[in-house]
């Protein structure tokens, strides 16, 4: 059988985009599903320059690419994950994807015209928009996965591990240029008795509430942790301890201030504050120093409570006589 | 395993094949990029593709390594991968090599630039001498900057248990710069070879 019918309706028909370039890169012929995405009619831009016809292709790479084909005699090929696309075409995915031009894998191809032995290059181009598209969401949700892996599900703020993997880093970079830091460690005054007089469900919009209030006198460049059930740690880049307490005692007013709302009941509470800060850790043990940041502002926290609540303690050394008179 | 070896004319006469496929490639390559390119003889042999990541530990251990692998397909049943190996100390003299500049093109798609060259060049050579033609998958980047890939290697599933190994050092004087590709043959396909082979052996 002769199949030399087929070779026009095929290239009519495909699926793929076909563009044939001479030594020249002038446009032999392109395919129907290229000139269609394209906007143009093949009589009118064969023998013009391809780089005159997209002139937003990459035309220093791709004429290097194409002279590889031509000397090698040998395929070329472009994959849509190391270059988007070659030729800015529109897609047919316009609801599922936010990127407007289709994504492209392109083969290159050596061809030899048999009966003159002219040279050309012939360029396949396949849609892959589908797959950028798939890598986009799966992207977005490794994103979102990982946000999910950092924060705190009921307060949002960051989690025990997070915060202290950053606190680390902080430590290192306070370490480093010399800059000053400091840790807050709080704890909502009498939380468990609010729990027992309200119930837990009370206990977790108070938690909310405090977390979401306090979040709003931070920084942005402060970490702010839940480190335990109603314990929370705050991380003070460039922040040196007087500037440190001056956060705990607003943190302190501002929480005392304010009543929670729940089931038409104001709920009064407070925090108790401890305050340590990198100097002070840092003269102790330089190798674990985020550890003796969290540990000197714990005991600090516990000497507020001791104080009677409600206040703001910062750590000094002879705290650590106290907890051993505490704790025989 | 006694099916696949080789005889020693069939084993003479593919040495011979790649090394004319090699001199094919390196005068080609040669003039693309305005280098002198020697490649070394290479040595072939039949391999259990398990024991190719050990091979590759002495070699390339702890060094930052790229590797980057093509499939190609030709007439007759033969089918293959080839797998270009990189230290990535020298992916600037790459990007000379292939006269880019640095910052416009990644690193990523200059690794596939080069190796889909170097390998393309050399079994169209190939093809040639087995008056075959093979058609190419687009080049996969398996795994780049890795300096503990010796254990990502050792997970890869290989298609094949047995293979052809072709060690093939591509050296250019000009860049100092040098890979390693393996020409991976799967055991069917190593079969339709010997087929191929015998069949250019009678021709002589």
């Amino acid at each position: 059988m002769n199949i030399d019918w087929l070779i026009n309706p095929l290239l009519q028909q495909l699926n793929s985009g076909v563009i044939l370039l001479n030594r020249q890169f002038q446009i032999a012929y392109i395919n129907p599903y290229i000139c269609r995405r394209a906007d143009i009619k093949l009589e009118e831009v064969q023998g013009k320059e391809l780089f005159s016809l997209f002139p937003d292709a990459p035309k220093a790479w791709l004429t290097r690419k194409l002279d590889s084909v031509l000397s090698l005699q040998s395929p070329a090929f472009s994959s849509w994950e190391q270059r988007q696309y070659l030729f800015k075409l529109p897609h047919l995915r316009p609801v599922s994807s936010t990127n407007q031009y289709m994504a492209q894998n392109c083969n290159m191809l050596p061809l030899t015209e048999p009966t003159t032995g002219e040279q050309f290059v012939c360029l396949l181009i396949e849609d892959a928009t589908d797959a950028y598209v798939y890598q986009s969401q799966l992207q977005q949700s490794n994103f979102q996965l990982q946000q999910i892996n950092r924060l705190d599900g009921l307060t949002g703020v960051l989690n025990r591990s997070y915060w202290q993997q950053q606190l680390e880093v902080e430590v290192q970079r306070a370490g480093r240029y010399r800059h000053p830091l400091s840790l807050l460690f709080f704890d909502l005054d009498k939380f468990k008795r609010l729990n027992d007089d309200y119930g837990h469900q009370a206990g977790d919009v108070v938690l909310k509430e405090v977390a979401k209030l306090i979040g709003s006198l931070l920084r942005e460049t402060d970490l702010f942790g839940r480190y335990g059930g109603e314990e929370f740690a705050v991380t003070l880049p460039d922040t040196p301890l007087e500037g440190a307490i001056e956060v705990a005692k607003r943190i302190c007013q501002r929480v005392a201030a304010t009543a929670v709302e729940y089931q038409q009941q104001h709920l009064a509470i407070s925090v108790s504050v401890g305050v340590s800060d990198f100097n002070s850790a840092s003269s102790v043990n330089g190798a674990n120093c985020g550890d003796t940041l969290i540990q000197q502002a714990d005991l600090a926290l516990y000497q507020a409570k001791r104080n009677g609540r409600n206040q703001v303690i910062s750590y000094y050394p002879e705290l650590i006589d106290s907890l051993k008179k505490v704790k025989p | 395993m006694t099916e696949l070896s080789f005889t020693e004319e069939q084993r003479d006469c593919l040495q011979e094949l790649i090394n004319v496929a090699m001199g094919l490639a390196s005068d080609k390559l040669a003039r693309f990029l305005n280098t002198f390119v020697h490649l070394q003889v290479p040595a072939i042999g039949l391999v259990n593709a398990a024991d190719i990541p050990a091979q590759f530990r002495g070699q390339y251990q702890g060094l930052n390594s790229s590797m980057i692998s093509l499939g190609f397909f030709g007439d007759g049943g033969l089918r293959g991968e080839t797998i270009l190996l990189y230290q990535l100390d020298n992916a600037s003299k790459i990007a000379a090599l292939l006269g880019y500049d640095d910052d416009a093109n990644s690193e990523a798609e200059m690794l596939t630039d080069i190796s889909s060259i170097l390998t393309t060049t050399f079994l169209n050579g190939l093809a040639e001498q087995l008056e075959n033609s093979f058609s190419y998958a687009a080049p996969r980047i398996i795994f780049s900057r890795d300096n503990d890939f010796i254990s990502k290697l050792e997970q890869t599933a290989f298609h094949w248990q047995l293979a052809l190994q072709v060690d093939i050092r591509y050296q250019l004087t000009d860049y100092s710069f040098d890979c390693n590709m393996i020409l991976l043959i799967p055991g069917e396909a190593v079969l339709k070879l010997k087929t191929i082979l015998d069949h250019v052996l009678a021709e002589f």
